[in-house]
């Protein structure tokens, strides 16, 4: 099958080759018709044209055709060279013969027709500004088509100067045999204002079952979108005010005059590259644009003498609002709440809207929501017998749109307003009646209420109350088992009862103090016989304001004996003791305690106090936080025990405090806020019999021991030559601080010394230790002692706490008298018996003594005087006077004192090693650092005789150059003779010396005195020294500025010869001295 | 005329003195309007005025600070002085020539000042509903505030002085949105307009209002120079 379509085809070109070699010789031949072309739009006919030449233009042609060898053949005439013949099913023959030519048959086939569908026209291209949109209409044409057909259009659009393609759409449609208007829309980057924008389109139709060549329709006529520069007098940016989601992309014109020039455009407050549309119309591209400020990003185009711009406000779509809430504060209106999220960045007239709209009436209200706070209010009426609401909110802004639904029984979500005008009024003493306000209808609904009771001595108590809801009513409720004489606060909140959602606020607290009521029970009594027993002393415990019920005004002490009332006595708060004279008599005592409400019921106790044998005193200390207290039970204490004790030590009237205990008791504790370590603690037990107390043991007692606060007092009441004896003090109880264990006394050779450490921690190895443990004995001797010895004594008490602070003293013990006279006596009688035999001996050898010593005729040799006399030549060269050496004769210069300083100065700095060489800086302030160098008194001394006028020397002529900076000094006209006189002094070789030496030789004869010393010269124009000295007038303060110099330099080597050091310190006196001697040569002259 | 409380001569001084003061009791019923009472308000009332005109200067600094900025580029920076446009000359300009300023009367003037500041309030506070934001808005009607304060207070002046206030157009000039701008930068201009208007027109009212205070003396002065006067 195939290969047979194939060999079709090869023999259909075959044909079509022949046929076309017949065609060429028919073209061979001048005036025949030629180049038949048929083309169809329509598919069901064709245009047929032909060219002929130019003799056969005029006149008629004869049209023939004939579609195969049935029909017949139809002919006409025409003057046209083009017809229209229906389009063969395969092949017409078609004859064409022109006046004056040839016939000439031409046999068309289908696929020799081209199919071009008929160009289109645009039938509307509407513009929208604001969205910068085109919506383009066409119409199909599908009508001319015998059948239906799929399209394609081609869209063309265009923009700019010159025009370029902005975009090229394929567009694909389906032919319906009916004329259809087809429509497009495509929206712009650019605004339509900024630039003209054209459109055009061409169809092509896609005839599958026609064989033949199939081709696209021209173009339409272009239509145009004419931009704002093309119209005369517009000018302005565009898109006017835009509002954009962030992120976008944007494109800005400036539409401006034809000869306007435009300098430049921004956006916001950045300048962008602007592109050419036209030559009125510029555009800049902003891609990802920001969130703009609240008044929104201008866009401005500067041009030379005006600005035209636009703003844009880029924000974001609204946000999805959530935690939709609704809730009846009333049942009148219903509040529903939200969180906005995401700001949208858009404000004023662009701000986020919201509407509520419940779908179940169909209602809708408009929300006015302020954007100050977090969360979005907006109230809806409630609706007559409706309790399900539907409501969806409505999120939008010129961006884009959102919203959030909630269905909701209003029922079960109420939220109560705020209980108002709280009042609370008193029943009695324990009760009150509360009564509040809340602003609703709440009839449909139970409301529970919460109470809150609190008091500043009981815990915050809640309450809660359940009452049926009412319009807008006073509510009640009663509070019961208050204390009496309380104040408490109250306040309330509300609810629903059935469905609890929220409670209100709490409403605002009042206050309100309960009234007394007489003391709920008797105050705690003991009593005492007072220390002479005459009396007896009843204490009582104040009660707790639980128990007092009020404030106590006075306790009410009686006394009754066998019903009769012996004494009766009202004490008055705050007393808690009173004193009832009895004698050795008994009686029952009575107390009540009395508020304003009444008296508390009596509390009652005996006075009788039983004989008790062998009471024991015990010691305790206190383990943990009380002190243990312990007996062995009594089996006759019917009614319990008692222990009292005492908070105050020591003689003053203590203040009894008391505690009782069961029968059954053994041992117990005792506990008080008032017990403080180092004090001692007096407990007496009691036993409660039938007919009255009975002592049963006393224990002292330290909350801790502390160690005593002073050493026992002590004196030495006997010293002997080896012993001491000691007596001691007691220690008082309270300085005592805990149970005495023992005594100590240490014992050690030494004088009084206030430096010298504590006996007992000094490790004294001849330090003597002794304790006493027996506390009764108050004395102690201590033995083995040296005679005429001074001893440190120190005494230290202990308890349990620890040891007291030393007590010391000095002793001296007496001294030993055998001892002193043996040692006196042995010594002179050696002396004597030394004499006796002394004085023996002489006696007896007298003679060779004298013999020796002093014989009667003396020997010259041994004669003392010869020897006396060569012992004084030898020996004293100090005395010798006659002695001719060479001498120097000294000489002695008398100086002034105001020259010696400079002098010395001089030769110093006259030495040859020192060829001094003076910076020649002009600069003043220079100068002020710059060090003195005075050459030597005789200078001055002419200075001073000289009047300034010769100053100006021969030598000043010459400039010479500052070896360190090697530039000539600046010379300001002004200053020009100071700074001549500062130039000269400069350096000066030294090798030139006769010569300028001769020049100035009139004028200074201070330096021709110089220029004898060899070769060397001072290095500064002593004339300039001067210009400082006082004589001149107003220049004493410029002494310093003038009178300095750099430091001397070698004319070798440059360096400073003298060290910086000297700079400051040597040179500074001799201008100090110099400066001095002028002002005292000058003063007679001021 | 023969009162001369002011005469060297020591002996007549108490008698000048007394003279002086028979003079203006008698006068007292004769002098217009009782004006002494005026004139002390014109005095007083004119260097609150001024002093107002200061402070409002000062506080619409910092306001237009806060405003220009709020406007955004390109009304913020220094160098913004764009050329005045045909329709921000809704907004009275102050910008009259000074000279031909000094030569109106003082009524001229205060009409002028009264006039420009009512004009002013309304297109300020049509702004004031426009602001964004709160804070600003806030400033805006505090600014406002004291803007009717000085146009009260300019008309108070112009009553004591004894000059009519002026017919003009005091109410609105017309229904905000009629006249409003055809687009935001254009109101933008105009806010910015506005401004600028408001401190030049500040400027002046408070030269205006120190010369007025140097020519109306204060009231004790002037009752004794109007008492010489009979």
């Amino acid at each position: 099958m195939w290969k047979n379509s194939s060999l079709r085809c090869l023999l259909a070109l075959a044909i079509l080759c022949l046929r076309s070699l017949i065609y060429s010789q028919e073209i061979g031949s001048l005036g025949d018709p030629q180049n038949l072309k048929c083309v169809t739009h329509n598919l069901q006919k064709m245009l047929c044209t032909w060219d002929v030449s130019s003799r056969g233009r005029r006149g008629q042609t004869d049209f023939c055709y004939t579609t195969n060898d049935l029909t017949p053949q139809v002919c006409f005439k025409t003057k046209e060279r083009r017809v229209e013949i229906p389009i063969p099913e395969s092949s017409i023959t078609v004859t064409i013969k022109s006046s004056g030519t040839a016939t000439k048959e031409f046999v068309i086939h289908q696929k020799d027709i081209s199919f071009v569908p008929i160009t289109p026209h645009i039938l509307s291209l509407m513009p929208d500004f604001p969205t910068s949109t085109l919506n383009l209409k066409w119409s199909d044409n599908g009508s001319v088509f015998p059948y239906g057909l799929d399209a394609l259009w081609q869209i063309q659009i265009l923009r700019k100067e010159p025009m370029e393609v902005v975009t090229q759409v394929t567009y694909y449609s389906k032919l319906t045999h009916e004329d259809v208007i087809l429509s497009w829309n495509w929206t712009s980057d650019m605004p339509l204002e900024c630039t003209s924008h054209y459109v055009k389109i061409r169809c092509y139709i896609n005839a599958t079952q026609f064989v033949g060549s199939k081709d696209w329709s021209d173009w339409s006529p272009t239509e145009v979108i004419p931009g704002k520069d093309t119209e005369p007098g517009e000018s302005g940016v565009f898109p006017l005010d835009p509002v954009v989601a962030v992120g976008s992309d944007l494109t800005f014109c400036c539409v401006h005059e034809e000869d306007q020039r435009i300098t430049n455009m921004t956006y916001g407050s950045k300048s962008y590259t602007m592109m050419q549309l036209s030559s009125r119309s510029h555009a800049i591209r902003v891609l990802n644009a920001n969130v703009s400020n609240s008044s929104g990003t201008n866009v401005v185009c500067r041009l030379e003498n005006a600005w035209e711009g636009s703003v844009v406000f880029v924000g974001y779509a609204p946000d999805t609002p959530q935690n939709l809430s609704c809730e009846t504060p009333n049942f009148l209106i219903i509040k529903c709440t939200w969180k906005p999220g995401r700001p949208s960045g858009l404000y004023g007239e662009r701000r986020t809207k919201y509407s509520l709209f419940e779908r179940t009436s169909g209602r809708n209200v408009s929300c006015e929501v302020s954007g100050l706070n977090k969360d979005h209010v907006c109230d809806f009426p409630v609706l007559p017998a409706q309790k399900t609401y539907d409501f969806i909110l409505g999120v939008s802004n010129p961006i884009g749109q959102a919203k959030s639904s909630l269905l909701v029984d209003i029922t079960q979500r109420v939220h109560p307003k705020t209980p108002e005008k709280l009042t609370v009024t008193e029943n009695n003493s324990t009760s009150i009646q509360l009564r509040w306000f809340i602003n609703g209808s709440f009839a449909e609904i139970r409301l529970l209420c919460q109470l809150e009771i609190s008091s500043s001595h009981s815990e915050r108590k809640l309450q809660n109350v359940s009452t049926p809801g009412r319009k807008s009513s006073t509510y009640t409720a009663q509070v019961n088992e208050l204390h009496p004489h309380t104040k408490y606060q109250f306040r309330v909140r509300c609810s629903d009862a059935d469905h609890f959602w929220r409670w209100s606020d709490w409403s605002r607290g009042v206050e309100q103090t309960t009234s007394e009521a007489p003391p709920a029970r008797g105050p705690d009594i003991w009593r005492e016989r007072s220390p002479s027993g005459e009396n007896v002393i009843v204490f009582w415990k104040p009660l707790s304001p639980s128990e007092s019920n009020g404030i106590i005004v006075s306790h009410e002490v009686s006394c009754y004996l066998l019903d009769m009332l012996l004494e009766h006595k009202v004490v008055l708060e705050p007393s808690n003791s009173t004193e009832i004279k009895l004698g050795k008599s008994d009686c029952v005592i009575s107390v009540v305690a009395r508020n304003n409400a009444g008296s508390s019921p009596p509390s009652r106790i005996t006075s009788v106090e039983l004989p008790s044998d062998n009471v024991t005193t015990d010691q305790a200390v206190a383990v943990g936080n009380g002190i243990n207290i312990s007996w062995d039970s009594y089996p006759n204490m019917t009614c319990g025990y008692i222990v009292k004790w005492c908070h105050s030590s020591g003689s003053e009237p203590c203040s009894v405090d008391w505690q009782k205990f069961p029968s059954n008791t053994t041992s117990v504790v005792i506990k008080s806020a008032l017990f403080k370590p180092g004090v001692r603690y007096n407990f007496s037990l009691y036993g409660c019999k039938s007919m009255g107390y009975q002592l049963l043991k006393n224990v002292t007692g330290y909350m801790k021991e502390l160690p005593p606060k002073t050493a026992p007092n002590f004196i030495v009441e006997e010293t002997s030559s080896d012993s001491i004896l000691v007596k001691w003090e007691d220690i008082p109880i309270e300085e005592c601080r805990g149970f005495f264990k023992r005594i100590s006394s240490f014992l050690c050779k030494g004088e009084k010394d206030a430096l010298k450490p504590r006996l007992s921690e000094s490790g004294n190895p001849e330090l003597k230790v002794n304790n006493i443990t027996d506390l009764t004995k108050k004395s102690m001797k201590i033995l083995d002692l040296q005679g005429k010895t001074s001893y440190q004594l120190e005494l230290q008490a202990y308890t349990a706490g620890g040891l007291s602070p030393p007590n010391s003293l000095y002793v001296v013990t007496k001294e030993d008298s055998v001892g002193l006279i043996i040692a006196i006596l042995i010594p002179v009688a050696v002396v004597v018996l030394l004499g006796v035999l002394a004085s023996i001996f002489c006696y007896r050898k007298r003679e060779w003594i004298k013999e020796t010593f002093y014989p009667e005729i003396p020997n010259p040799e041994n004669s003392k005087a010869l020897q006396f006399q060569r012992n004084i030549c030898e020996g004293n060269k100090t005395l010798k006077t006659l002695e001719m050496n060479p001498c120097t004769p000294n000489s002695v210069e008398v100086v002034e004192t105001q020259s010696t300083a400079p002098k010395i100065e001089d030769t110093e700095m006259m030495s040859p090693a020192a060829e001094t060489t003076v910076p020649e800086d002009g600069s003043e302030s220079e100068m002020e650092n710059h060090v003195v160098v005075s050459y030597c008194p005789p200078i001055i001394e002419e200075e001073i005789s000289n009047p300034p006028t010769d100053e100006p020397g021969g030598s000043s002529q010459v400039v010479y150059i500052d070896i360190q900076s090697m530039y000539q000094p600046q010379i300001k006209p002004e200053e020009e003779p100071e700074i001549d006189l500062v130039t000269t002094a400069g350096y000066k070789p030294q090798m030139q010396l006769s010569i300028s030496a001769l020049k100035i030789e009139g004028h200074s004869p201070v330096e021709e005195e110089l220029d004898k010393t060899a070769g060397y010269r001072p290095q500064a124009n002593t004339n300039a020294w001067n210009m400082g000295t006082p004589d001149s007038p107003g220049s004493v303060e410029s002494n310093n500025e003038n009178a300095s110099f750099g430091s001397p330099c070698s004319i070798n080597s440059r360096q400073f010869l003298l060290p910086p050091k000297d700079d400051e310190d040597s040179p500074k006196p001799i201008n100090t001295a110099w400066s001095f001697t002028h002002f005292f040569q000058n003063k007679p002259n001021d | 005329p023969d009162v001369r409380a002011d005469d060297g001569d020591p002996a007549g001084d108490s008698w000048g003195i007394f003279t002086f003061l028979c003079a203006a009791l008698c006068n007292l019923p004769a002098l217009p309007a009782l004006n002494c009472s005026e004139e002390l308000g014109a005095g007083q009332s004119i260097q609150q005025t001024y002093d107002l005109t200061r402070y409002l200067e000062h506080q619409l600094r910092t306001l237009a600070g806060t405003y220009l900025n709020y406007l955004g580029p390109p009304f913020n920076e220094p160098d913004f002085n764009p050329p005045r446009m045909a329709r921000a000359e809704r907004v009275p300009s102050a910008t009259v020539d000074l000279d031909l300023w000094r030569g109106l009367t003082d009524n001229a003037r205060l009409a002028a000042n009264y006039r420009a500041y009512s004009r002013l309030l309304c297109y300020l506070r049509v702004l004031d509903g426009q602001v964004g934001t709160a804070e600003l808005r806030h400033r805006l009607s505090h600014f406002c505030a004291s803007l009717q304060g000085l146009v009260l207070s300019i008309g108070g002046v112009m009553s004591s002085l004894g000059y009519p206030l002026p017919a003009g157009p005091v109410g609105p000039p017309g229904p905000p949105g009629a006249s409003a701008a055809p687009n935001d930068f254009l109101k933008k201009m105009d806010d910015f307009w506005l401004l600028k208007e408001l401190q030049t027109w500040l400027w002046r009212s408070a030269k205006d209002f120190n010369r007025l205070k140097k020519k109306v003396p204060p009231a004790v002065v002037t009752l004794r120079l109007e008492a010489r006067g009979f």
